[in-house]
């Protein structure tokens, strides 16, 4: 098994433990003996000098068998292995064990060699000397202490005249303790002193394993486990934040950087797309107008020699125009794919209208839709590039008519398109750029709301931190949030890249005094929302102050089979397409660009198996009035840039760009 | 070959070439038409003709390079890029290379006749083989 921290760790720890406990146990139990070993010492001493003094007025007066029966008596006690007296040749003289009286010791002995071990006997000695240990022949240890009764005055007067003068030691008192008792207690000692080490040892063990499985091990191969998927390229990869200290740090960094590399990941094939789209169209560009050159140059051609006939002329000027469309709608498509300004021009769209219901209307027919047109009388002519807008209502109308075509086994469905002009109040203008105090840019083009890159957040709360994609329709509520927080707390937002506030202190929500967060939205000043969640309070001075706006609206709606909410999110993007082989996934992104490019805006509405409804809105006036004023103008950065393939700065902002609504 | 040639059309469509060639036929000018670059370089219309109407991608060198060989040669020759990818890029790139004019496909004959009349009539002034 490949070693890892926490194996490392208890091994390393167990060894120190159980170093340290085993000496401090060896020192404990040695200390412990000694500790006996003095005890019982000073339990024989004593023993000795009690025998000594019981039994010296009996040896004054030579009462032999008293001395007998209390040496007799005493070491029949418990504990006491044998109590004698030696006289000065080393003759035993009273024993408690009778078998012994009358023998003679070497004085090489080991009770006598304490004294006698120089040759020449010494005649005082300290205790611990008079001390000594054996075994006994059955095994046990007996401590041995001796006592030498010196010579005194009234020894040798005594009446029994036994001791002369000249002697110095008339004997030696020897008692000798059992240390079988001592022996056992200190066994059941060290054995108890060994099973706590034991002990000791495996609950640091224990607990070490399981603190650092819980802190490091199963984080760390939760973050093993998730860089290799990010290694892998699941870039949806988020490892619990659950991890303690710096390994928690870690894993926070981890999941910011995943989530960084995802929303790059997402740019770049944003930008892969809009490389291929710029290479399909270049591609068709080429290869179409060839042949496209062919016949256009051999219509006019024809149309000026066809003579009187009117029949002739009238289908020559049929293929002229409809080569000539079709030469807009390669341009269209290479201009999409360049994001170029639309040439603007006083447009009627009932006019546009009519025009792509009459290019759908034999596709309608066939496939049974019906085809519902209500425009408005004296509709004002607004600033657009005619042949876009056309090409997006075409789209529109073919997109509904897949959606309703065969609904009802042949019977077909039905599609309205209305035209109007709409008053849209300070409210619903999209924010197109979106920037934090230090500059960092917040839109976020991997999350669309309704279709427009949303403005990503962190947001903050008790201990709770994760981001929100809020509605870049100003005045629109359709925030998404990755962690839902209660009603009414008042959040604190942060930069997502720099983690700066977004709260300037004094701006408070006028509804509910909540301090409120914002974006700066280039040189159209700043975009603020109410900090505390539910209340709708928000700011947007530059745009509050425009009042309401017109717009030219087209309204194309079926009775189809809807859009799921998954695949709204998506239907801009180029190549995204829910026809299969039939479509190419352009239809809406081209239309996209073209009405962002006339500052206007495209939005949809759906509900699947009831049907969809799109919305197109164009400025009907080029410039709102107060974008005239002497302030800076916007540049480009600012509105209109981000079409469907979130290219910024790629066009100048057209005309009327300010104030478009949603 | 009646050894006068007034447009040299340089286009690797077939059709492309036949139709530019029935259009200026039918004012009464002669043309002459090369497939490429090289072709084009080879033929005596090169030294000859009154202008050029030259594409832009084509196949071997490409029609940047036959402007800029053609304009080294005949500084004064008015030649005409067209192009079925036109682009903003591309128009810079060709009036920097000394492109008189840029038309981009597809055009119709007005179009056509309008440029073509536009440069001859600069080579009139200039005096190089005015027509009879």
């Amino acid at each position: 098994m490949k070693p890892n921290i926490g194996t490392l760790a208890i091994l390393g720890v167990a060894t120190v433990t159980a170093a340290v406990i085993g000496v401090m146990s060896g020192l404990l139990i040695n200390a412990h003996q000694h500790a006996l070993v003095a005890q019982l010492t000073r339990s024989a001493d004593q023993l000795s000098e009690t025998i000594a003094s019981s039994t010296y007025h009996d040896m004054l007066e030579n009462r032999r068998d008293a001395v007998h029966r209390e040496i007799t008596t005493i070491g029949r006690q418990q504990g006491i292995e044998k109590v004698r007296l030696f006289n000065g040749t080393g003759r035993v003289m009273f024993s408690s064990d009778e078998r012994e009286i009358g023998h003679a010791v070497d004085k090489n002995a080991e009770a006598c060699y304490a004294c006698h071990a120089a040759g020449r006997p010494l005649e005082r000695l300290g205790m611990p000397a008079r001390s000594r240990i054996y075994r006994a022949p059955d095994g046990h240890r007996v401590l041995g202490m001796i006592r030498p009764i010196h010579n005194e005055r009234s020894c040798w007067e005594a009446a029994c005249h036994a001791h002369g003068r000249d002697e110095r030691v008339l004997g030696v008192l020897d008692v000798d303790l059992s240390m079988a008792e001592a022996d056992r207690q200190l066994a059941h000692d060290r054995r108890q002193l060994i099973l706590l080490a034991v002990l000791a040892i495996a609950a640091s063990s224990l607990l070490l394993w399981w603190l650092s499985r819980q802190l490091i091990l199963r984080p760390v191969a939760s973050l093993i486990a998730s860089t290799r998927r990010v290694a892998h390229g699941d870039l949806s990869t988020a490892i619990p934040d659950t991890a303690w200290l710096e390994l928690g740090d870690l894993a926070r960094a981890f999941n910011d950087m995943t989530r960084r590399l995802g929303e790059a990941q997402r740019q770049l094939a944003q930008s892969d797309k809009l490389a291929s789209v710029g290479r399909l169209a270049a591609g068709v560009a080429h290869e179409i107008n060839n042949p496209l050159t062919g016949v256009l140059t051999y219509a006019s051609f024809l149309q000026k020699r066809a003579g009187d006939d009117p029949e002739t002329r009238a289908d020559l000027d049929v293929i002229v125009r409809e080569t000539k469309r079709c030469r807009d709608i390669v341009r269209g498509l290479l201009d999409f794919a360049r994001q170029t300004p639309p040439r603007l021009e006083p447009t009627d769209l009932n006019e546009v209208v009519r025009r792509a219901a009459a290019i759908v209307m034999n596709q309608l027919t066939l496939v049974h839709v019906r085809l519902d047109i209500d425009l408005a009388p004296g509709l004002e002519a607004v600033p657009a590039e005619a042949n876009q807008i056309q090409q997006v209502v075409v789209n529109l109308l073919l997109n509904a008519a897949d959606a309703v075509a065969g609904q009802d086994d042949g019977a077909g469905g039905s599609i309205r398109v209305r035209t109007e002009v709409v008053a849209v109040p300070r409210f619903n203008v999209t924010i197109r750029a979106a920037a934090c105090p230090k500059g960092c840019d917040l839109l976020d083009k991997g999350v669309r709301i309704a279709g427009a890159p949303a403005i990503h957040m962190l947001r903050r709360w008790d201990d709770h931190e994760s981001t929100v994609h809020l509605d870049p329709v100003y005045g629109r509520f359709n925030h998404q949030a990755a962690e839902s927080c209660d009603e009414g707390v008042i959040a604190t937002y942060l930069c997502p890249i720099c983690r700066t506030r977004l709260e300037i202190a004094e701006h408070r929500c006028e509804q509910c005094g909540a301090p409120m967060y914002g974006a700066q939205v280039d040189a159209l000043g700043r975009a603020e929302w109410c900090s505390r969640k539910g209340c709708q309070g928000c700011r947007w001075d530059t745009v509050d102050e425009l009042g309401p706006q017109l717009y030219a609206e087209i309204v194309v709606a079926d009775d189809g089979r809807g859009i799921t909410p998954e695949e709204m999110g998506r239907i801009f993007e180029p190549f995204f397409t829910t026809k299969g082989t039939r479509g190419t996934g352009l239809g809406l992104a081209v239309s996209w660009g073209i009405v962002e490019s006339h500052g206007g805006t495209i939005t949809v509405e759906s509900e699947p198996g009831h049907g969809t409804r799109f919305s197109v809105r164009l400025p009907c006036h080029a410039a709102p009035a107060p974008m005239a004023r002497p302030a800076p103008m916007p540049d480009a950065r600012g509105i209109a840039t981000s079409g469907p393939t979130g290219t910024r700065g790629a066009q100048p902002a057209p005309a009327g760009g300010a104030g478009d609504g949603a | 070959m009646s050894g006068r040639v007034d447009v040299l059309v340089v286009d690797d469509e077939p059709v492309v070439r036949d139709a530019v060639m029935r259009v200026l036929a039918a004012v009464g000018l002669t043309v002459e038409t090369a497939p490429d670059a090289e072709t084009a370089l080879a033929s005596p219309a090169a030294d000859m003709c009154r202008m050029v109407l030259c594409d832009l991608m084509l196949p071997g060198e490409s029609g940047l390079h036959l402007l800029r060989q053609l304009r080294a040669r005949r500084p004064e020759l008015p030649i005409a890029m067209i192009t079925g990818y036109a682009t903003p890029a591309n128009a810079d790139a060709v009036r920097e290379a000394g492109a008189n004019a840029f038309l981009p496909k597809p055009f119709d004959e007005d179009e056509l006749l309008s440029l073509v009349r536009h440069a001859l009539a600069l080579t009139d002034v200039a005096g190089e083989e005015p027509r009879p």
